[in-house]
């Protein structure tokens, strides 16, 4: 008696599942970032402050340590330095940073790295705690010799999350990020 | 909890537009920009929820809170466990201040009246136009609910300059336990009761679990008393009134007592206490009259057991009696609570669980008649000012509230949100919600708490706080009262207050620390004043009030314990929550016994016509036998006609039945003094219940046991045996991969689970926890206060009232509620059960199974997960949960009206339509636990570290919450109590994760009688 039920449930949930994954091929936004809108309202230059400067990543993503979002630094942050540093190679960009400090104004930074809405990444768990020493290069790429921040190679997808997972012996289970 | 809070000295400037606020903005944009702020404010860290303290504002009670913000937003309120009021606790009421404060019928601007309309006008504008008015001739007028000690002196500063009187009027208020104390003990002050420390309490129809002085206080101290204790010993609870009320189904005992007999049956009792040695004080002559016999003649109660009664009240104490409260409003109310009070005296209860302070507060329950006398002269008044208040609304048409208002020269509101009398009004200048507002409360003499502002005002609305327009207004006429801002005013207040607490503090550190724990405290305040009773020195009948009208009933208009007199009634969580009593929501309902109904010919649906000599209504009956045959009581708060999308046309204004007079002497305002007649109008309607039966149909849903049963191996699950199966589960099956069942044996211990054999999913018992909770049933009260914190914390839609009729309501926890014994025809034992139904996070979950996308599962940590992303929307899960927990999104529910979306938790996906979600045991708090562990030096969860919302917010104290896994929780040691069961467990085999104790009864629990 059973068996039939389970092969029409099957068969019902196939078609379904079909039926998501056909809509979602139609209605699938273009990948979300593309080069043309990564063009930043200051070009900043990663590699300048990571690389040459060696300044820890911290020291700006301020919160990756204690909280789910790494953090993004204030133009007062910005501040602190360029105030009395003009900028070596492009001081004009230097300039529309205290362009946007004396107007008051936040910097429109455009979003490079955004894992779907479905998901919860929290920093601190991979910076601070169990993935101790898992650097940020590890999902970021190497941040210090890039110049304008593009997406790294690998896509946010949940496969690229589950090896990870896999290979470091930590939970894979789905409430770990969903929920 | 307390690692998140930080310091608050005062409101920081957000940067530049709110920055940072769009970094969890859900755009479907593709680029999405990131906004640092300008400016780092140093209080916030994203990501990470900063919690200020602060005072509940939605009634007079005063209740401590937390606020929790997250990158500047509020997003939810919780009791503030330092604060001696709430202790943590809050109501649904509290619960619902966000959607008050993110209401978007909230005023966007001042409004000045234009023929039948308004018109949005500047701040500048308005104030010049009030400055102007007050110029006028003098004799203004400034009429506000209950409002905290800095605004109210002031109010009264400010008055002295213009001209003019200040009137408080609270549609709740308690005036005639006021005026009785006064006449009693010669004090001018409300008592605070005591039933924690009390073994039998009396309710003479006193509400205090829904509306009465101060609920979650008294919610607390009553469930302290009221739950069965480690000896096996707990207070018993006697209810006497026409109607069992919520407070009325947690009694254990009901006297029917027809409304208006309280008097003479407790002077009958104090009479018989007296009699026997009890000393009356100079009332020992008077009890003379009122015998036992004399009481049965006029209440109909037994002379004998009103004797009964009254040797209990001594031998069972210590004792406390209370009462009656708003809804027993008669024409001797004032008289009944006197009685009540030479009651509690001649059993020596004064001092010990009715105590009195030593400091007398003025401004605490004002009657109806100061507001009155004012409108008699109002055609005498030149601007005249609301605040606090919706008179227009809350009072019968009778008053004349309307008339009179609109004889004032000029008519200003401080609403914030359009109400009835902001609409009469000439100029409207919205105020601030509490949330956003700086203040203060003195809910108790010698107890001080700040409301401070949570967050930047809404910028939707242009408002102000009333305070600070106070100030510039009369600045403006040229009489400044010295501080710029109402912060400042309040601030020097405060300067005032620091000598009664602290004698070393600076007043910087004073402040600091006040903001910090958000209460202080003076050192002596709860030293009991001594009291004895006084000669009366008014005139009071103690026998039965007179009622207007001749027909069949008594009308009986009390308080909603979800709306008040009407003031929450624009927040749709409240609407949408089922009333604790009838279980219905949105609309109003009379409330008839069914013997009365069926003599009328009426069923529950049927639209009946109410007629009072005042006035009449249309509402549908609902039948419940929990009410007197001569009575039918309606609720407050309905039928609002100006006051926002989500309450207006919703339910019936009950007050049109009342007439608007007063008692006498208290001046409070008649809420039964009539009698009307049901006519049937031949409609019928829909009721959007939730119930789906009061009766438990002979399905071990929510058992008892009696307090004698306890301790002899009687109340566990072995008490079942022999009706279904053998032992604590019967005989425990797991379920074969290829179908089929095993028997499995197990002695139902915590770490037996779950159960060899039946690891469904990915459940690991090696390492990982099992969450798990523990519901004590004798504790819960059935008040809801967690189905509003859930839905507050989970972004729990409401769905509205078409579709709560088809049963599409979205809540993760439903409150059940069971009659076992309830018969309004005599005295005796009332057994109402409460049942905090959710998901029961099954071990062998029966939804897992069906689900064809996998959504449904377990987890390694014992939860049965639903992943949203996955859900296709089957509904088998639904279909196949005997618990019907799971509810399902069937529109765009989640799509709610700016700016009510910043009220969203940003820790919990907000669900769209088309997916099936349930109780998740807020797994994000969880998480929020286990990160925090970690970053903590890798240390393990510690047990109480994880508190999830229901839990969080019960001012019962029932709910235990933990890893079952771990021997010492607290949880674990709770699930082996001998009261201990899970539902269906022992029919269906689902292995709940969720452990509930039986309520206990003081009556013999019959066999086959769950």
């Amino acid at each position: 008696m059973k068996k039939p039920w389970v092969i029409v449930a099957a068969t019902g949930a196939a078609a379904l599942l079909t039926l998501a994954f056909v809509q979602s091929q139609e209605g699938e936004p273009p990948p979300p970032v593309q080069n043309a809108t990564t063009v930043q309202p200051i070009a900043f230059p990663h590699n300048t402050h990571a690389g040459d400067f060696q300044i820890d990543c911290q020291y700006c993503h301020f919160s990756a340590e204690r909280s789910v979002d790494a953090g993004i630094p204030s133009v007062a942050s910005c501040m602190g330095c360029h105030t009395v540093i003009p900028g070596r190679n492009s001081p004009e960009e230097v300039q529309k940073l205290r362009d946007f400090w004396q107007r008051g104004e936040p910097i429109p930074w455009v979003r490079i790295y955004k894992v779907a809405d479905h998901v919860r990444f929290p920093h601190m768990r991979h910076v601070a705690a169990d993935a101790g020493n898992l650097e940020c290069q590890e999902c970021h790429g190497t941040v210090e010799e890039i110049e304008v921040i593009q997406e790294v190679d690998q896509p946010l997808k949940m496969g690229w999350c589950v090896d990870c997972h896999r290979e470091n012996d930590a939970s894979v289970d789905c409430t770990v990020c969903h929920y | 909890m307390s690692d998140g809070i930080k310091r608050r000295d005062f409101l920081k400037v957000v940067g530049a537009g709110g920055a940072g606020a769009s970094m969890f903005g859900c755009s479907t944009q593709q680029v999405e920009k990131l906004l640092p702020y300008v400016v780092p404010d140093e209080e916030i860290t994203p990501g990470v929820s900063t919690w200020y303290t602060s005072v509940c504002g939605e009634c007079p009670a005063g209740c401590g809170t937390w606020v929790r913000t997250r990158e500047g937003r509020v997003v939810k309120v919780e009791g503030n466990p330092d604060h001696p009021i709430s202790e943590g606790a809050l109501c649904s009421k509290g619960y619902s201040a966000v959607q008050g404060l993110y209401n978007p019928d909230r005023l966007t601007s001042p409004m000045v009246r234009e023929g039948d309309d308004f018109r949005g006008i500047g701040w500048e504008e308005a104030e010049a136009l009030l400055a102007e008015r007050l110029q006028g001739s003098g004799g203004h007028l400034f009429l506000t609910g209950p409002m905290g000690h800095s605004m109210t002196e002031l109010v009264d500063e400010f008055l002295a300059t213009v001209g003019g009187a200040r009137v408080e009027y609270d549609g709740l208020s308690e005036a005639p336990l006021r005026e009785a104390t006064r006449i009693a003990f010669g004090r001018n002050v409300l008592p605070t009761f005591d039933f924690a420390g009390s073994r039998l309490v009396l309710s003479f129809g006193a509400d205090f679990l829904e509306t009465w002085l101060s609920p979650v206080e008294y919610h607390r101290s009553f469930a302290r008393m009221a739950g069965v204790d480690d000896h096996g010993t707990k207070g018993r609870f006697v209810f006497l009134g026409p109607r069992l009320s919520l407070t009325g189904q947690n009694a254990d005992e009901w006297v029917p007592l027809q409304a208006g007999a309280e008097g003479v049956v407790a002077l009958a009792m104090a009479n018989v206490i007296a009699r026997d040695g009890g000393n009356a004080g100079p009332y020992q002559a008077f009890l003379r009259a009122y015998d036992p016999a004399a009481a049965e003649e006029a209440s109909g109660v037994p002379a004998a057991e009103i004797e009964a009664l009254a040797q209990r009240f001594v031998s069972e104490g210590p004792s406390l009696a209370v009462g009656p409260g708003v809804a027993g409003h008669h024409r001797n109310a004032t008289a009944a609570n006197l009685a009540v009070l030479i009651l509690n005296t001649v059993a020596g209860n004064v001092g010990r669980t009715v105590r009195l302070d030593t400091v007398d507060q003025a401004s605490a329950a004002r009657p109806f008649a100061e507001l009155r006398a004012a409108m008699a002269g109002m055609d005498r008044v030149g601007v005249a000012m609301v605040h606090g208040a919706n008179p227009a609304f809350s009072l019968p048409e009778g008053a004349g509230f309307q008339e009179a208002f609109g004889a004032a020269g000029f008519r200003v509101s401080f609403a914030s949100a359009m109400d009835e009398t902001a609409a009469l009004s000439d100029l409207i200048l919205p105020d601030r919600h509490p949330l956003e507002a700086w203040g203060d409360s003195n809910p108790r003499p010698g107890l001080f708490a700040l409301q401070q502002p949570a967050m930047q005002p809404v910028p939707h609305f242009d408002s102000k706080q009333t305070g600070d327009v106070l100030l510039s207004v009369s600045a403006r006429m040229g009489r400044d009262l010295g501080p710029a801002t109402f912060f400042d005013f309040l601030r020097d207040r405060w300067r005032d207050i620091r000598p009664l607490v602290t004698a070393d503090q600076s007043f910087d550190a004073f402040w600091r620390e006040s903001l910090r724990k958000g209460v202080v405290e003076m050192p002596n305040r709860r030293g009991d004043a001594p009291v004895a009773l006084r000669s009366p020195d008014t005139p009071l009948i103690f026998d039965f009030p007179a009622l207007d009208g001749d027909g069949e009933f008594t009308l009986m208009v009390y308080p909603s314990p979800r709306f008040g007199d009407g003031k929450h009634a624009n927040r749709p969580w409240l609407q949408e929550l089922p009333d604790p009593v009838s279980k219905m929501a949105w609309h109003s309902w009379v409330e008839v016994n069914p013997h009365a109904a069926e003599r009328l010919g009426l069923r529950t649906g049927d639209v009946v016509a109410v007629r009072s000599p005042h006035g009449q209504v249309e509402v549908p009956v609902w039948t419940y036998p929990g009410i007197r045959e001569d009575t039918v009581a309606l609720a407050m708060g309905g039928g609002h006609t100006s006051y926002g999308r989500f309450a207006d046309g919703n339910g019936e204004n009950v007050m049109a039945l009342l007439s608007g007079d007063v008692e006498q002497p208290s001046g409070a305002l008649l809420h039964l003094a009539a009698r009307v007649t049901l006519e049937a109008t031949g409609e019928r309607r829909p009721m959007a219940t939730i119930e789906g039966s009061s009766d438990q149909h002979d399905r071990p849903i929510a058992p008892a046991v009696s307090v004698t049963a306890l301790g002899h191996g009687g109340g566990g699950e072995a008490a079942e045996e022999g009706e279904h199966g053998q032992g604590g589960h019967g005989e425990l099956k797991e379920i074969q991969a290829l179908g089929g069942f095993a028997p499995v044996a197990t002695e139902g211990k915590p770490e037996d689970f779950p159960l060899e054999g039946s690891r469904h999913g990915q459940y690991d018992p090696e390492e990982n926890p099992r969450w798990a909770m523990a519901i004590d049933l004798d504790k819960c009260t059935g008040c809801s206060a967690c189905v509003t914190a859930c839905q507050a914390e989970n972004n729990v839609p409401w769905v509205g009232e078409e579709q709560v009729v088809m049963g599409r309501d979205m809540h993760w926890v439903r409150m059940e509620r069971y009659y076992e014994t309830v018969d309004a025809s005599h005295s005796g034992p009332v057994d109402v059960r409460f049942l905090p139904m959710i998901c029961q996070h099954c071990g062998n979950a029966p939804c897992e199974p069906v689900c064809p996308v996998y959504a449904a599962y377990h987890t390694p940590e014992g939860l049965n997960a639903q992943v949203y992303n996955r859900c296709v929307g089957t509904r088998y899960c639904a279909n196949n949960c005997p618990y019907k927990v799971r509810v399902f999104n069937w529109f765009g529910f989640s799509d709610v009206p700016e700016p009510m979306n910043w009220g969203y938790n940003p820790d919990v996906t907000v669900r769209s339509n088309g997916v099936m979600e349930k109780c998740s045991f807020c797994v994000h708090r969880i998480r929020e636990g286990q990160n925090r562990a970690r970053i903590e030096g890798q240390r393990p969860v510690r047990d109480g570290e994880v508190v999830p919302a229901c839990q969080q917010s019960c001012p019962a104290e029932a709910i235990v919450f933990g890893d079952i896994r771990d021997p010492h929780s607290r949880v674990a040691q709770l699930s082996q109590n001998e009261r201990s069961y899970r539902v269906l467990d022992a029919l269906i085999n689902t292995q709940p994760a969720v452990t509930y104790l039986k309520k206990v009864t003081f009556h013999e629990v019959q066999s086959g009688e769950h």
